[in-house]
């Protein structure tokens, strides 16, 4: 540790203000803009989305989808991270690898794989008439499904990587201990292995909410005007009507949700630290 | 030894908001002297070591350092080097890079660096190694690169700071005489701060030993060992029985030990090492309440009605065991007066 | 047979995760001109042809040139913060940390709206340094986490050593930390490019008539483009970044920083 308070803070103030005065100050700007009106300050504009039906729905929707796609991919995580715990050590190097990849590359080019399975004549339509499934290809895109798979896609690695980094930190054998004290499955992960990776799965589970909640392409390409959730209807508002009454109640919304779920997170890291 | 005060601390007190790590301290340092400041964690030792270093800044008094006043000298321009108790080294630079770094920085040219890092090499018996990265290194061999790389740019001044904590047992003894070897071969000041009093008697010239940021003593190494002045300095050199001097008889934790005192009504407390605790006879009594065999010698822990005693006694004595009542005497004569308890 | 269960699962989630990528390769190297999977013949035009759209091809060139420039002034910016926050008492720390970091909290899309409205306009900015300023500060807080990461690992009693040792704060900076620290912000400047180069909300409201970046374009030409075009530059982007992971993950061991 260096004394000299000076230097540090000449150090530091370039990123400070920079950060400030091109990034907080039009954010808290845009933010300031959900409590004004010509009259003054006011909560009229909360008022008015949330009374607006489609405001309403989408917001619902994503809350629905971010809940949704948290639960299932805290399921499906569980599962994968316990096999890729199992596994040896070097598998399980490789097996975290191949789940940071995915992270690694466009969101774009992950969520257009979906257009060329999902579409009217994509993989998933051509299966099912030929298998006689149905005589018509099936509607898939365009959908709450599709739009659910699309984040499913792009937030599951959090939670797989998150719970494997949990479960890596558990107090070697516990589990076998469990088992030979008579324990089934469902009493171990219950009684055992839930209790000691709930920081995990608190972390992976606000990284996964967050990240679904706030997303755009996956809504965009896969749900289009049809399944909006509160990013692309604030693109549609500001870019069809100008409407900043809207984008900034939506900004209000998603950073205290933001803000929420990442002070949540820093009090489980920092829990981990303490202990 | 030219110069006497060579090296001059002048009431230096150094404080971090409210608490005071060194306090009025002063002392100065002849030519060539190497001292130790001896003292338990958190005495001061180290910040002091730091702040005539210059990376730490005084709150208070000043520094001389060979007719120079460095007292608001920046660290890069003391002329004082430092070896760091975690040796510190620069882990991208090989041996010979480590060592050349401060001739690098003077601007040496090429032949007389390579003379000059080749000489400070082997100086340490690292030849060989040059192309090494610390990493790669033992600890042993890690310090003494330490060494190498701040006595080639042949400082005014070497600070050490616990430089053999981090070595094993054997490697410490050997690094010690090595130590004096060096010093004595470059004839450089040195300031060695350690908290193992085996250590600063073994090699220093004078040692200073600190108490909560003030000097509690200083003195060559036999006056500390045979005539401290305070109960904290004969309790670091090995006095481990300390009574204080009362009227009627001798007081320790528990109680009292009564004997005349009269004639040593000038001092505050009496101070016996284990050895000079006379057991199987003597006016005391007590009881042994542990025995631990070591050899050449045998320590006994003794309850006596003052507190718990520690004795020494040689292979040749009788054998007492745990239990066994015994009597033993605390003889004036071979103790230790203090002034301070 | 749980353990089974438990493979089968994981194998399923890796299929779920990669799968898709397997299907636009392989739709990219259709013969025909409609996107289908299976593809119809086998040939390479797709992917070829990528290199041949004029679109693709600018707007590739801006979004390298945005995602190098931005990353490189946000280690600018962050290299120096991160130094600070771990090596000086700096007054109000955990506020500088705060606010350096805050880019992380809010959603891209709202700060490229605020910035377009109460920054671009306002100042009537070009597009390209509308851009470089939303993605350099989406960038800053990796640059700042990584380097913090690296820094941890070289203890500050070595810039000591070279400041007695006649070095400068500054010189010590460059001849000691910089050069103990390069592979950390070496993975900090991948992951700030990849972040960059990827970003799409951030760019919505500040991509400009004719100036536009990849991911943008490639959304737009979703809608009307029905050739296996697309899905072959989703492959290629897709080989670029995972073979820049790759390499780094070999040199530097990224996923230490990540």
């Amino acid at each position: 540790m260096f004394a000299d308070r000076r230097i540090g803070l000449a150090l530091a103030a370039p990123a400070m203000l920079f950060v400030g005065l091109a990034f907080l100050l039009p954010v808290g700007i845009l933010l300031s803009e959900s409590l004004h009106a010509p009259s003054g300050w006011t909560l009229s504009r909360y008022i008015t989305f949330f009374t607006d039906p489609l405001s309403l729905e989408v917001t619902l929707r994503t809350l629905r989808l971010g809940i949704g796609v948290t639960i299932v991919s805290a399921i499906i995580g569980y599962v994968a991270a316990l096999a890729i715990v199992e596994a040896g050590p070097q598998t399980r190097g490789r097996m975290t690898a191949l789940f940071v990849l995915p992270m690694m590359i466009s969101p774009v080019a992950r969520t257009y794989a979906w257009i060329v399975l999902l579409g009217r004549t994509g993989l998933i339509n051509k299966a099912v008439v030929g298998l006689g499934l149905s005589d018509e290809p099936l509607r898939l895109l365009f959908t709450e499904t599709a739009v659910f798979i699309g984040l499913l896609q792009l937030f599951l690695p959090l939670m797989v990587l998150s719970l494997t980094s949990a479960l890596e930190n558990l107090p070697a054998d516990v589990i076998p201990a469990a088992r030979v004290l008579g324990a089934g499955w469902l009493t171990i992960f219950f009684r055992v292995i839930l209790p000691l990776t709930r920081e995990g799965l608190i972390v992976g589970g606000t990284l996964v909410f967050t990240g679904a909640v706030t997303a755009y392409i996956t809504p965009a390409v896969l749900g289009g005007a049809k399944v909006l959730m509160l990013e692309t209807l604030l693109y549609q508002r500001v870019s069809v009507a100008n409407d900043i009454a809207t984008a900034s109640v939506i900004a209000a919304i998603l950073i205290a949700m933001s803000i929420v779920t990442h002070s949540l997170i820093r009090r489980m890291t920092g829990m981990r630290r303490a202990a | 030894m030219s110069d006497p005060e060579f090296l001059a601390l002048r009431n230096i007190t150094i404080s971090y908001g409210r608490s005071v790590a060194v306090d009025d301290v002063s002392l100065t340092v002849p030519q060539g002297e190497l001292l130790a400041l001896l003292g338990p964690s958190g005495c001061g030792k180290t910040t002091l070591m730091r702040a005539v270093a210059g990376l730490l800044p005084l709150t208070q008094g000043g520094i001389v350092l060979a007719k120079r006043d460095i007292t608001r000298v920046p660290a890069n321009r003391r002329d004082v080097g430092l070896v760091f108790q975690s040796y510190a080294l620069f882990p991208h630079l090989s041996v010979f890079e480590n060592v050349a770094f401060g001739l690098r920085l003077r601007r040496a040219p090429a032949t007389e660096l390579k003379q000059r890092v080749d000489a400070a090499i082997a100086m340490v018996g690292l030849t060989g190694f040059e192309s090494r990265l610390p990493r790669e290194l033992s600890g042993g061999q890690q310090q003494r690169v330490a060494l190498a790389r701040s006595v080639v740019v042949r400082p005014n001044l070497l600070l050490l700071d616990e430089p053999l904590s981090n070595l094993d047992a054997r490697l410490r003894l050997e690094m010690r005489s090595e130590l004096h070897r060096l010093h004595r071969d470059l004839g450089v000041t040195m300031i060695y701060v350690t908290h193992d009093q085996a250590e600063a008697l073994a090699l220093a010239d004078r040692i200073v030993v600190m108490r909560a940021g003030k000097v509690a003593q200083s003195g060559s190494p036999e006056d500390l060992y045979e005539r401290p002045t305070s109960g904290f300095v004969a309790r670091f050199m090995g006095f481990e029985n300390i009574l204080g001097v009362q009227p009627d008889g001798l007081s320790g934790e528990k109680g009292m030990l009564k004997i005349p005192t009269a004639g040593l009504t000038d001092a505050r407390a009496l101070a016996w090492r284990p050895q000079n605790v006379q057991l199987g006879e003597g006016p005391f009594q007590g009881r042994v309440i542990g025995a631990s065999y070591q050899g050449e010698t045998t320590e006994y822990l003794i309850e006596s009605a003052a507190g718990l005693l520690k004795a020494q006694a040689s292979v040749t004595a009788p054998r007492h065991t745990v239990g066994e009542n015994i009597a033993f005497d605390l003889p004036v004569s071979r103790a230790v007066r203090l002034l301070e308890v | 047979m749980i353990r089974i269960a438990g493979f089968s699962v994981l194998g399923l989630a890796l299929l779920f995760l990669l799968g898709p990528f397997l299907i636009i390769a392989g739709a990219g190297l259709s013969a025909g001109d409609i996107l289908v999977f299976p593809p119809q013949g086998f040939s390479l035009r797709w992917y070829a042809g990528v290199f041949e759209i004029e679109r693709f091809r600018e707007s590739f060139l801006l979004s390298m040139e945005l995602a190098v420039g931005s990353t490189a002034l946000a280690l600018l910016l962050g290299v120096p913060a991160a130094y600070a926050m771990a090596r000086y008492e700096v007054p109000g720390g955990e506020w500088i940390r705060t606010i350096v970091t805050a880019p992380v909290i809010v959603p891209a899309i709202i700060a490229g709206l605020a910035l377009l409205r109460y920054t671009v306009i306002p100042l009537g900015l070009p597009v390209m340094a509308a851009l470089v300023l939303g993605h350099t500060a989406l960038v800053a807080p990796y640059a700042v986490r990584v380097v913090t990461v690296s820094l941890t690992h070289l203890r500050p009693d070595v810039e000591e050593a070279a400041i007695l040792l006649g070095a400068s704060r500054t010189g010590a900076f460059f001849r000691v930390v910089l050069p103990n620290i390069r592979n950390g912000v070496m993975a900090a400047f991948i992951l700030g490019f990849i972040t960059s180069f990827n970003q799409v909300p951030v760019s919505l409201f500040l991509t400009g008539p004719g100036v536009s970046t990849l991911p943008i374009d490639m959304l737009a030409a979703m809608e009307f483009v029905y050739d296996p075009s697309i899905a072959a530059l989703s492959t290629l982007l897709a080989l670029m970044s995972v073979s820049i992971v790759l390499v780094a993950e070999r040199l530097l061991g990224l996923s230490r920083y990540v």
